[in-house]
């Protein structure tokens, strides 16, 4: 025998469930994890190839990289050929590499998808090898189907992907993504792959709660995107989508924004002019994943002669603190804690138990929904498009199915308050009924 | 970093939803004690300052690292250096410091003589309680010039001469209460080792070992910082475990680990990552009690309780490339039933001589060829510990 699965191959978060005809069982997929049937969508791979996912690749993170030694090498990566007036110059350049990284932790990898375009994003260089989207995601994947074989005790041949109602705005490359995408899940071991979109998963799991006809918008807010479908549910062979919708805007974004309007000034944004290299290190900070190619010694020397010269030393000695301690991603985690909680409470703190970081932020909701007010708007408008692109109004939806981590943030939901009504808002599980949906699509 | 603008902000807060004004409240009152409490270490750190007993602390690294300095020009010898410059270095002294010390940080030294050594199998006797709570005193045969690195149990480190710490009169007849305590050890930690650093400049890693067989691997590079911030790390990975030696090694060396219960396992230090690892796998009951360096021509030998003693040639030694071996047993399972254990273990060489702390307090010489060809010490008290004696030929091991 072998299963047929649902998988989530989410921005932040994935999780894989099989459904049996009657019920769904979500897999325990990382025991390590608060919740265990939610795997965190993170990646270590180490200096010898052995790849982790999930708490475990995080667990392995810290204990491999706070506070490690580095020792940067002079490598030659190449050379560059250039023509000015009738001169040739071949130049070779060198790079810095720290000989003692123990491995390389990535998160976004579905982001990363979604920008795989010619020139754009194509993939990484991990030590000797360069890992393409793909083979990162199929890396990814193989790993995920290992634990749930594991678990289930039966080969895994065939599995249903959620997918975002739009990879890109651009029809070819949204093409191009989920090809991306499928050729990984094939490469990882799956015989039969198909797509569902995810709020149409996530109908599918809110369906086996109602027991007459309804008219739903699926309001699928996650990490990476957010999706939208507009729904006919409830009647066995007249499930209908009316539209769908979509916009990159979702949680990474949020705490993007909360780093760069709160966060920055701890580490000299405000008190540093006129000096383009540092301003360039602190406007890094939000983008966790590039701070440590940073720590290299010239950057080193960089701070420190400017310290050295009385400028801001206490937030420039927070600055490097931050990228030579390897505190980026436990920094990046605090500050999307804080925005978590803030779902639940008035107020939060960004810190962080540093010496050398003096990082203490209260933060507010107030705060919170003055910073994401933009993306608010735009979200508005792409909801309130798709509900006009299924030709139903605001009064003919019956039910209003929140899915994903950011559609808990009080602000959107008082947004769809607002449009429909309070007693139309409905909260499904916001990590698993995406999953639990496509298994329920994989066991149709 | 508190602007007005921000702390009006809030305001709106507590004003828009008046349930957040107690959060805020607390978390405000938290942070103003972190603050408090940093405020006073700053104010004491100022007081240090402008009475100079900041600018002492360092004045006695320096005087230290002078002295190290001055080691190392002794141990490349003359060459290199004018012959008016090496005439002018300052005599090293001659002594041996015997350095016996426990858990609460109490240091013993006694001093014997040169010619003691030698000759005499019987030195004398520690009287009081040398055993106190259960916890083994552990040993250390240095040159009395040597500096000392106190590794805690929490991975604090501090710095000691040797000569700091006040000698026992050599009368044969010691009392442990005239011990002395020159890093008392802080709430909750306690000594784990006192590691001989004379030889840092010399080194090129810091290994710490844990009870658990946890290795982790230090650049001497980073010497500076340790020192300065007084934090090596507790190089282990479990909370119950404990930080239990340090040693400084080059490139290439050899380090070995015995467990209580006979695990004998060799790691090259060039194979040891520099996060924390378990190296070895040991069972619930088990915990390391030696670990060293050994070169090629040196050999093992083992203590048990009883004065047992196991001697190995170092050829024995496989390194082990895995995370998860169970090392070399040089304990028989029966024997392992009939209750017996290692009490340490160390790297001799032919010459070198075994000094040996029973639990009367007798400490008593031997000469490592004789007990290695009896097997067995000739002693009739159980066996606390013991320290090697290096023959007078040979340097003391980095």
């Amino acid at each position: 025998m072998s299963f047929r699965v649902g998988l989530d191959f989410g921005t932040s978060n994935s999780g894989v469930a099989v459904y049996d005809g009657q019920q769904v069982r979500l897999l325990p997929i990382d025991r390590k994890n608060v919740l265990p049937e939610v795997v965190k969508t993170v990646l270590y791979i180490t200096r010898d190839y052995h790849a982790s996912i999930g708490q475990e690749a995080i667990e392995l993170y810290y204990r491999h990289n706070v506070n490690r030694q580095r020792h940067y090498v002079k490598q030659w990566a190449g050379e560059i050929d250039y023509t000015g007036a009738d001169l040739h110059y071949v130049r070779d350049v060198y790079v810095y590499v720290d000989e003692l990284k123990p491995g390389r932790l990535m998160q976004y990898l579905k982001t990363a998808l979604r920008k795989n375009t010619p020139g754009g994003y194509e993939g990484t260089q991990i030590f000797e090898r360069f890992y393409t989207v793909g083979e990162l995601v199929q890396v990814y994947l193989g790993l995920l189907k290992k634990r749930a074989e594991e678990l289930l005790g039966e080969p895994i041949r065939s599995a249903t992907l959620g997918r975002p109602v739009q990879y890109s705005s651009s029809q070819e490359q949204d093409a191009k993504s989920e090809e991306t995408m499928r050729q990984a899940a094939l490469a990882a071991g799956f015989e039969n792959v198909d797509f569902e979109l995810e709020p149409v998963a996530a109908a599918l799991d809110y369906e086996r709660s109602i027991s007459s006809p309804q008219n739903a918008v699926i309001f699928d807010f996650g990490g990476g995107t957010l999706d939208i479908a507009v729904m006919h549910l409830g009647e066995k062979n007249g499930r209908k989508v009316y539209a769908s919708g979509g916009v990159d805007i979702a949680g990474s974004d949020f705490d993007r924004a909360i780093i760069e309007k709160r966060m920055l000034p701890h580490f000299g944004l405000g008190q540093v002019d006129h000096q383009p290299a540092i301003l360039e290190l602190i406007n890094s900070v939000p983008d966790w994943m590039a701070l440590p190619d940073l720590a290299t010694p010239q950057n080193k020397n960089l701070l420190e002669k400017a310290m050295r010269a009385g400028l801001a030393p206490v937030r420039l000695k927070a600055l490097q603190a931050l990228i030579y301690n390897d505190m980026a991603f436990t920094f990046y985690n605090r500050v999307e804690s804080a925005k978590i909680s803030l779902s639940d409470q008035g107020a939060a703190v960004i810190s962080l138990e540093d010496r050398d970081i003096p990082v203490w932020e209260l933060y507010t909701r107030n705060q919170f929904e003055a910073d994401i007010l933009e993306f608010q708007s735009r979200v508005e408008k792409v909801l309130l498009d798709t509900l006009a692109a299924s030709g139903l109004e605001p009064g003919s939806v019956d039910a209003v199915v929140k899915t994903g981590g950011s559609s808990n943030i009080p602000l959107f939901t008082g947004m769809l308050v607002r449009i429909f009504g309070a007693e139309k808002v409905k909260k499904s599980n916001p990590f698993s009924s995406v999953a639990a949906g496509l298994a329920i699509r994989a066991g149709l | 970093m508190t602007s007005l603008q921000k702390i009006d902000e809030w305001i709106k807060e507590a004003e828009e939803r008046p349930q957040s004004a107690l959060m805020i409240l607390r978390l405000i009152a938290g942070r103003l004690r972190e603050l408090t409490e940093r405020n006073e270490e700053l104010l004491a750190e100022n007081i240090a300052l402008q009475d100079g007993s900041r600018v002492e602390d360092y004045s006695r690294r320096i005087t230290h690292l002078e002295y190290q300095l001055e080691m190392l020009k002794r141990r490349f010898g003359p060459e290199g250096l004018k012959a008016a410059e090496a005439l002018a270095l300052p005599a090293v002294p001659q002594t041996i410091s015997l350095i016996i010390y426990q858990a609460r940080g109490k240091i013993v030294r006694i001093e014997p003589s040169l010619q003691e050594l030698k000759g005499i199998v019987s030195l004398g006797q520690i009287t009081g309680d040398v055993f106190p709570w259960g916890e083994f005193p552990r040993m250390l045969v240095v040159p009395s010039a040597e500096e000392l690195l106190m590794v805690f149990t929490s991975g604090r480190v501090s710095t000691c001469a040797v000569a700091q710490v006040p000698v026992l009169e050599n009368d044969s007849l010691w009392n442990w209460d005239q011990a002395s305590l020159p890093d008392e050890p802080h709430g909750g930690e306690l000594l784990s080792a006192l590691m001989p650093f004379a030889s840092l400049p010399l080194a090129d890693f810091f290994v710490q070992i844990s009870r658990r067989g946890c290795v982790k691997k230090t650049m001497t590079s980073l010497a500076d910082n340790i020192l300065t911030n007084h934090y090596l790390g507790r190089g282990t990975l479990q909370k119950a475990d404990k930080p239990f030696e340090v040693v400084l090694c080059r490139k290439n060396a050899r380090l070995v680990m015995v467990t209580y219960e006979g695990r004998l396992l060799g790691l090259d230090v060039d194979d040891l990552t520099y996060s924390t690892e378990e190296r070895i796998r040991l069972e619930p009951h088990d915990h390391v009690i030696a670990s060293f360096l050994i070169e090629p021509d040196e050999s093992l030998i083992c203590l048990t309780q009883n004065g047992k003693v196991i001697h190995r040639e170092s050829s024995v030694i496989e390194p082990a490339k895995s995370a998860s071996a169970r090392g070399q047993a040089l304990i028989s399972p029966s024997r392992l039933e009939q209750g017996t254990r290692f009490i340490g273990a160390a790297a001799i060489r032919e010459l070198d001589r075994v000094l040996v702390l029973d639990t009367a307090g007798g400490l008593t010489l031997h000469a490592c060829r004789e007990i290695t060809g009896s097997g067995a010490l000739p002693i009739s008290e159980p066996v606390l510990a013991f320290g090697i004696v290096l023959a007078p030929s040979q340097e003391t091991k980095p």
